[in-house]
């Protein structure tokens, strides 16, 4: 490496100085992967949850340019900001599918967590502060839509205060403290847990939260972008009407993530006990899982009464979630009996949830069971996944007709806009995000593919990316991970190629090999090792999650 | 720690163990100024000391006098310099004269109500209705019907809430030698005045 500086320019030079500054400082701790290949989003969406949270800064910090927190000017100035600020209308589409986006990516992180078993061998903590995580990123959302200070936004501070009302002990203390006296606080103190308190705690929770393996898949997160701002063009969030105490609302349902606990709400039951009881228990259970859970084992079959837990609530919260916005279409009834849901049918309904889904659970795991020991049973067939296989020359022609398209799409978002079609641009916008993730994609499968015919006897030489640290430290040292090729992974060999014929550095493979089995807690990902053959299959037990006990350590992605 | 010394020596603390004791009433003793700090939190403004007028619409004092029987107004309280405040729904109170046979036709104050204005269901604002047949409150939005007599809701989604969010807030009147109604210093607790927007604990 030292040797290579002679012919880098002035640049490279400061910028690996600058690197080698940061190295001292706690973020090299977070062992970052950029994948070179395709690997299922199921394995990061915490990573995704946090790149849509920078987002939401973002563009939130943007609409704080605009909005005023004020009883009498807040729904006026967001009506501004959506209407006559220019671009206002995509930035706040933007923020709030974003914001809708999170809670459902959260959720998602969450469950697929659950069901894999990650909450163990010693992630307890982590768990932990991602179910509180959770809860405050619902809190923020919860927040963000009643600063709008439209009927909805009304109705909600109007329950979030009655409910904060009805806690036996120290109930209207925390009412008075968190709320102050009217309505004229109420927008000014959510606004202030909504663009400080909240962001800031969870901030903070999230440098507890996050594990030291993270990756970040380029192609993924701009997927996840483009997918927010179509969401924002075909659905554009319209402003409600705004609040007038001496006019009737409309019916109002809250945001889908609270539906579920709307519907316990409705059925007029005690407001503690259903509004603040049961979702307490919810996240309570939740909590302790990991300390409930004394499988030795990972995986969702191996853990039948958990999966059954986890299975009932996710059958629980679909059935009320989807309860708390039914209100009977009929307008010849009276309003109190279209909105008010049968408590014994309510909970009928949800006790009977239980034994059903406990019985699916068993379905499942005994259907899956079974087709393992088939899989078992029949001859291994050949590893390889299917793939396509493009020529060379027509990757080029795909790329440049991609890079016209992105043209002819920037062309088109650029005359949207002066029509004054805003939705339409965003939509186009977009577009050019999941194009662009598409490009990213071509050309790192292009990277790889290029880099394949290697001769299998060619020396392992480190990436020229990598820490300046003396070529001659690789030993294989126990417990010390080849943590060298860290930001820039060497080109992936082709996909195609089996373990056996692919050999291009068996001392490589060895030493990894021999890291892995040294270094418990501290396994290696894709990136941190130098060549592909044994992370190889590990990246595609990610991919499909199954997951036996020895890759579990090693599968901890973000 | 575990030895706090030969077993026959009682109560003896050793000296380690006095410091640390020492050094934890310390630290307690320090921070306790803080606790009351936490007043930072609530709106004082609406804590109010003195008696204040019963401003109608209008601008004048409500007087036992003038008031007429079986009718109401909407009166801000507590009142501010800020037009904007002023606009608040939960400053709105309801100041009801009662109808005869309730006792609103009597000389003293027990003619009187006054209620806040804000639903203890969804927080849109109630009113009075003179009505013959009604004499009630109503409330637009999802029909809650208060008593105007207790400010109990009977009918509607609020008459289904467990208390005190059944029951309005209401503020103690008092009637001077010559005919004004005063609002007296309020109690905002669900055992004293109650709560805007939260509620009261009937008193029998």
């Amino acid at each position: 490496m030292v040797a290579t500086v002679s012919h880098e320019n002035s640049l490279v030079v400061f910028i690996k100085w600058v690197y080698a500054g940061i190295d001292r400082t706690i973020f090299m701790g977070l062992k970052f992967t950029f994948p070179g290949r395709f690997v299922s989003p199921l394995g990061f969406l915490g990573m995704i949850t946090f790149v849509l949270f920078i987002i939401l800064g973002i563009t939130g910090a943007l609409l704080m340019l605009w909005y005023e927190p004020e009883l009498d000017r807040a729904w006026n100035s967001v009506q501004n900001i959506n209407n006559t600020i220019p671009f206002g209308f995509h930035i706040r589409n933007i923020h709030y599918h974003a914001s809708n986006a999170m809670v459902m990516v959260a959720l998602l992180h969450m469950y697929y967590q659950y069901f894999s078993g990650r909450y163990k061998i010693r992630n307890e903590i982590i768990w932990v502060t991602g179910v509180i995580i959770g809860v405050l990123t619902i809190l923020e959302a919860f927040t963000g839509y009643d600063i709008i200070f439209s009927e909805r936004s009304e109705l909600a501070i109007s329950i979030a205060a009655s409910l904060t009302n009805s806690i036996p002990v120290l109930g209207p203390q925390m009412r008075d403290a968190f709320f102050g006296g009217g309505f004229h606080d109420f927008v000014l103190r959510f606004y202030a847990f909504h663009v400080f308190f909240l962001p800031i705690a969870l901030l903070g929770l999230m440098v507890v939260h996050f594990p030291r393996f993270l990756v970040f898949d380029v192609p993924m997160v701009m997927a996840v972008a483009g997918a927010v701002m179509i969401t924002g063009g075909v659905f554009p969030i319209d402003l409600g009407t705004k609040f007038v105490p001496t006019s009737p609302p409309g019916i109002t349902v809250p945001e889908w993530y609270l539906t579920g606990l709307y519907a316990f709400l409705r059925s007029q039951y005690d407001k503690f006990v259903t509004g603040v009881a049961w979702p307490g228990l919810l996240i309570l259970t939740l909590m302790i899982m990991p300390f409930i859970d004394r499988y030795k084992k990972f995986s969702w079959k191996d853990r039948p009464l958990v999966t059954a837990v986890g299975i009932t609530s996710i059958a629980q919260i679909m059935v009320t979630t989807y309860w708390g916005f039914y209100i009977d279409p009929n307008i010849q009834k009276s309003l109190l009996e279209r909105l008010v849901i049968d408590p014994i049918f309510l909970y009928t309904v949800m006790l009977l949830l239980v034994p059903l889904s406990f019985g699916f659970t068993y379905m499942i795991i005994k259907l899956a069971k079974n087709a393992e020991a088939r899989a078992k049973a029949q001859p291994k067939k050949p590893a390889g996944k299917s793939s396509i296989n493009i020529p060379e020359n027509w990757i080029y022609i795909i790329f440049v007709a991609l890079l016209a398209f992105q043209i002819y799409l920037n062309i088109a978002a650029y005359y949207a806009v002066l029509s004054g079609m805003k939705n339409f641009s965003l939509f186009i916008v977009g577009i050019i995000m999941l194009v662009f993730a598409g490009m990213f994609h071509l050309y790192r499968h292009t990277k790889a593919t290029a880099s394949a015919p290697r001769p299998p006897t060619k020396p392992i030489t480190p990436p020229t990316g990598a820490k300046p640290i003396p070529s001659w430290s690789r030993p294989p040292s126990p417990g010390l991970p080849p943590g060298s090729a860290k930001i820039l992974s060497p080109p992936p060999s082709p996909k195609g190629q089996s373990i056996a014929t692919q050999s291009p550095s068996r001392v490589d493979t060895a030493t990894s090999q021999a890291n892995l089995a040294s270094s418990k807690d501290t396994p290696p990902t894709e990136a941190t090792m130098p060549d592909k053959t044994v992370p190889e299959a590990k990246m595609s037990d990610i991919a499909k999650t199954a997951d036996t006990d020895t890759d579990k350590e090693s599968s901890m992605l973000g | 720690m575990a030895q706090q010394g030969p077993p026959g020596s009682g109560r003896k603390v050793s000296r380690r163990d006095f410091l640390k004791l020492m050094a934890a009433a310390g630290t307690i003793v320090t921070f306790i100024p803080f606790i009351d700090w936490g007043k930072f939190l609530p709106n004082p403004a609406a804590n109010v000391s003195a008696k204040a007028k019963v401003e109608l619409p209008d601008g004048s004092q409500a007087n036992i006098k003038t008031f007429p029987v079986n009718h109401s107004e909407s009166v801000i309280y507590p009142k501010t310099n800020d037009q904007v405040l002023n606009q608040e729904s939960f400053r709105l109170w309801q100041f009801i004269r009662l109808p005869p046979e309730l006792g609103g036709g009597r000389n003293d104050v027990s003619a009187f109500r006054m209620y806040s204005q804000v639903c203890l269901h969804l927080w849109c604002l109630w009113k009075y209705w003179p009505d013959p047949g009604r004499k009630r409150g109503e409330c637009p939005c999802h029909g809650s019907m208060y008593d105007p007599i207790n400010g109990k809701a009977f009918a509607g989604p609020a008459s289904l809430q467990s208390p005190p969010s059944n029951v309005l807030p209401m503020l103690d009147l008092q009637v001077d030698g010559s005919g004004n109604v005063w609002i007296l210093p309020p109690n905002w607790s669900p055992n004293g005045n109650g709560i805007v927007g939260f509620g009261r604990f009937l008193r029998e």
